[in-house]
């Protein structure tokens, strides 16, 4: 087995739903006279079902999937902490995990104790330690905080020292679990930095994240799971139009009644393109973005209003757009075209309704999604990037 | 496993400081539990209920209390130990042993500020120091063997079970009545209707040999008997490894029941 190379081959694991508290002492002693003897009335839930993924030395892999989907018992399972049922996993060389990287620690103890013992819990000898605890207390920018008690910690500042602990591990593989998802924004991006550098340095990687943005930010390959399988295994932008296309399929069904209710005008086909016309999950800040819908009408259908809302993950409208679409002459194509799209890192939703006259209860007729790629340049959830002078000379926005 | 003998050394190091932490008599304070278990023992079995009549009841009553406490509180400590960590075991995989066996480890700080300061004093008071002393370090040896053995099966134990620990709690009580800690189990009065009691006291309780065995060397300045010797070498090396296969066993698991 090559460094940094993983090997997931027919892998099988499942949990008891009733979790440890419902195991007996009997079932416990049949478990030690011989595999398997796990009872009980409840169905096992298979978090991996038969995964096969064989990741290169030096790539990196995203995985996505919705909550249950297997992503965190992968990783966990790649990194040693849940052993298989059936099937094999390895990783070749030294394997890093950033699982939980706030927890763990012990709250009486300063976080230069803590430092200690959690790189000691990686792996770490003494001689390591000693020689790295100046770079990590500086990535963590905690300074002076670092010798007091980490009860005194914020949540972000736990995250910190976590992942600034874990930065400075050698390591052939890389395993992420939503760690970037907590902390603030600067921290965030500096982190993801790291993470970029270890790329660069030949690290395997693989990433597990609800946000689309690090995933496409960060990994070439993504793999989506769905019910502990593999459903797709591909490039990056593929993989993402394929997961969004999978809960979109959800939220379609969740819109169904309102579908079934047979307006005169239909919304044939929704996609998002970029400025060239291809279709695209994932944009960068200031690119041009085009939404395209094919309505249908009936002979009978009169004009419609269509409305287009960007939604932030958290629900928050960015932006909303109405139209009167004249539709009583017809279906047709009706596009809407942003120039430039002036939002920063995130993922957004775009729920598309058309209201015909009458309509009383606004509904969604269609829901988008798409995610934009942060930028080094600026923070935030606007681009309203512009230029600096300084007395009357550019100056240079750096990361 | 070797790259872990730090991590072993930090989980110690924590722990020490943790349990002491704020206390300024510090190390002192692993001296005041035997203390006022031997004053009460002493004087309530001694000179009031005139159950016991060893000489320098104190000393006698403190060796056993040395082996006990020893291997109670590890017991207890270790126990809890795995679920205590569970925000360790679920995140990063390493030897899980070394958590039970750090709380192992821990325990052997007031058990060897007690042995120097019992050692000196019993052989000062009793005027028996004699070359069997020698085989003091091989018994030590072998109670940390049985106790490692017994911690590492009910930490595991307890991870899957949590009734374990209170069973434990439950169960060390009347333990410690029945292995010999306040009276020689050999010389029982009751015994002597009961002859068939008393290779069953001496030998079916495990720790019950161990105490035998240090009272011999530092109170009674004698050899244990090679009958003991042979039963604590192979009782601790029985149970060290009856120990690691359980806890090998059921490891794997742990960051799922945790």
């Amino acid at each position: 087995m090559q460094r940094g190379e993983i090997v997931l081959e027919d892998a099988w694991r499942s949990f008891s739903p009733r979790g440890d508290r419902g195991r007996t002492l009997k079932e416990l002693l049949t478990s030690l006279g011989g595999r398997g003897g796990r009872g009980g009335e409840l169905p096992p839930t298979h978090a991996l079902a038969g995964v096969t993924l064989r990741v290169a030395p030096g790539e990196t892999l995203g995985i996505v999937g919705r909550n249950g989907a297997g992503k965190t018992s992968t990783l966990r399972v790649l990194a040693g902490i849940i052993p298989l049922q059936r099937g094999r996993a390895a990783c070749g060389g030294r394997v890093a995990t950033l699982i939980d990287l706030a927890s763990g620690f012990g709250r009486e103890f300063s976080g230069r104790e803590n430092i200690h013992v959690s790189a000691a819990l990686h792996g770490m000898t003494r001689a390591e330690v000693e020689s790295r605890i100046g770079g990590i207390i500086e990535f963590s920018e905690l300074g002076h905080f670092i010798d007091a008690p980490i009860k005194t910690y914020s949540s972000g500042m736990l995250v910190r020292l976590g992942f600034s602990i874990a930065a400075h591990l050698d390591s052939d593989v890389l395993l992420i679990d939503e760690v970037l998802a907590v902390g603030d924004e600067a921290f965030q991006r500096k982190c993801l930095r790291h993470i970029r550098r270890k790329i660069e340095e030949g690290v395997t990687v693989v990433l597990v994240s609800h946000a689309p943005g690090t995933i496409e930010a960060a990994c070439r390959r993504v793999v989506v799971l769905d019910s502990g399988r593999v459903v797709f295994d591909g490039p990056t932008a593929e993989a993402l139009r394929f997961y969004h296309r999978m809960l979109g399929a959800e939220d379609a069904t969740q819109a169904a009644a309102r579908e079934a209710r047979d307006g005169a005008v239909r919304l044939r086909e929704a996609a998002l393109q970029d400025g060239d016309g291809r279709p695209r999950q994932v944009f960068a800040p200031g690119e041009p973005v085009r939404v395209v819908l094919d309505l249908e009408a009936r002979a009978d259908a009169g004009d419609v209003t269509l409305a287009l809302d960007v939604r932030r993950a958290d629900g928050q409208t960015v932006f909303r757009s109405r139209a009167p679409v004249p539709t009583s002459g017809g279906g047709g194509r009706l596009v809407f075209e942003i120039p430039r799209l002036a939002l920063l890192g995130g993922d957004y939703d775009l729920p598309i309704g058309i209201h015909e006259p009458g309509d009383t209860a606004p509904g969604i007729d269609r829901l988008l999604s798409f995610s934009v790629t942060s930028s080094d340049e600026a923070e935030g959830i606007a681009d309203l990037r512009g230029t600096w002078t300084f007395s009357g000379a550019p100056v240079e926005v750096g990361p | 496993m070797r790259r872990y003998g730090y991590l072993f050394e930090q989980l110690v190091r924590r722990e020490l400081r943790q349990k002491y932490k704020g206390s300024f008599v510090g190390v002192l304070w692993y001296l005041v539990n035997p203390l006022v278990l031997m004053a009460i023992y002493g004087v309530m079995l001694g000179p009031l209920l005139k159950a016991v009549s060893q000489s320098d009841y104190p000393i006698f009553i403190l060796v056993g209390l040395l082996v006990w406490l020893f291997f109670a509180q590890s017991l207890t400590a270790a126990s809890t130990s795995l679920v205590d960590q569970q925000a360790l075991i679920t995140k990063v995989a390493f030897p899980r042993e070394t958590i039970p066996a750090a709380a192992v480890v821990v325990q052997l700080v007031p058990f060897f500020v007690m042995l120097v300061v019992l050692v000196p004093i019993s052989l000062g008071i009793r005027g028996n120091a004699t070359a069997w002393l020698l085989l003091l370090p091989v018994v030590i040896v072998c109670l940390f063997a049985l106790t490692l053995g017994f911690s590492l099966i009910a930490a595991a134990l307890h991870a899957y079970f949590r009734d374990v620990q209170p069973i434990i709690n439950a169960a060390l009580l009347p333990w410690f009545f029945v292995s010999g800690v306040l009276f020689d189990l050999a010389t029982l009065p009751g015994l002597r209707s009961h002859a068939w009691l008393r290779p069953l006291l001496r030998w079916v309780n495990p720790i019950a040999p161990f105490v035998s065995a240090f009272r011999a060397l530092i109170y009674g300045g004698r050899f244990p008997g090679v009958a003991t010797i042979v039963y604590v070498a192979a009782v601790g090396a029985g149970a060290l490894a009856l120990g690691v296969g359980v806890f090998r066993r059921l490891s794997p698991e742990l960051a799922v029941v945790i």
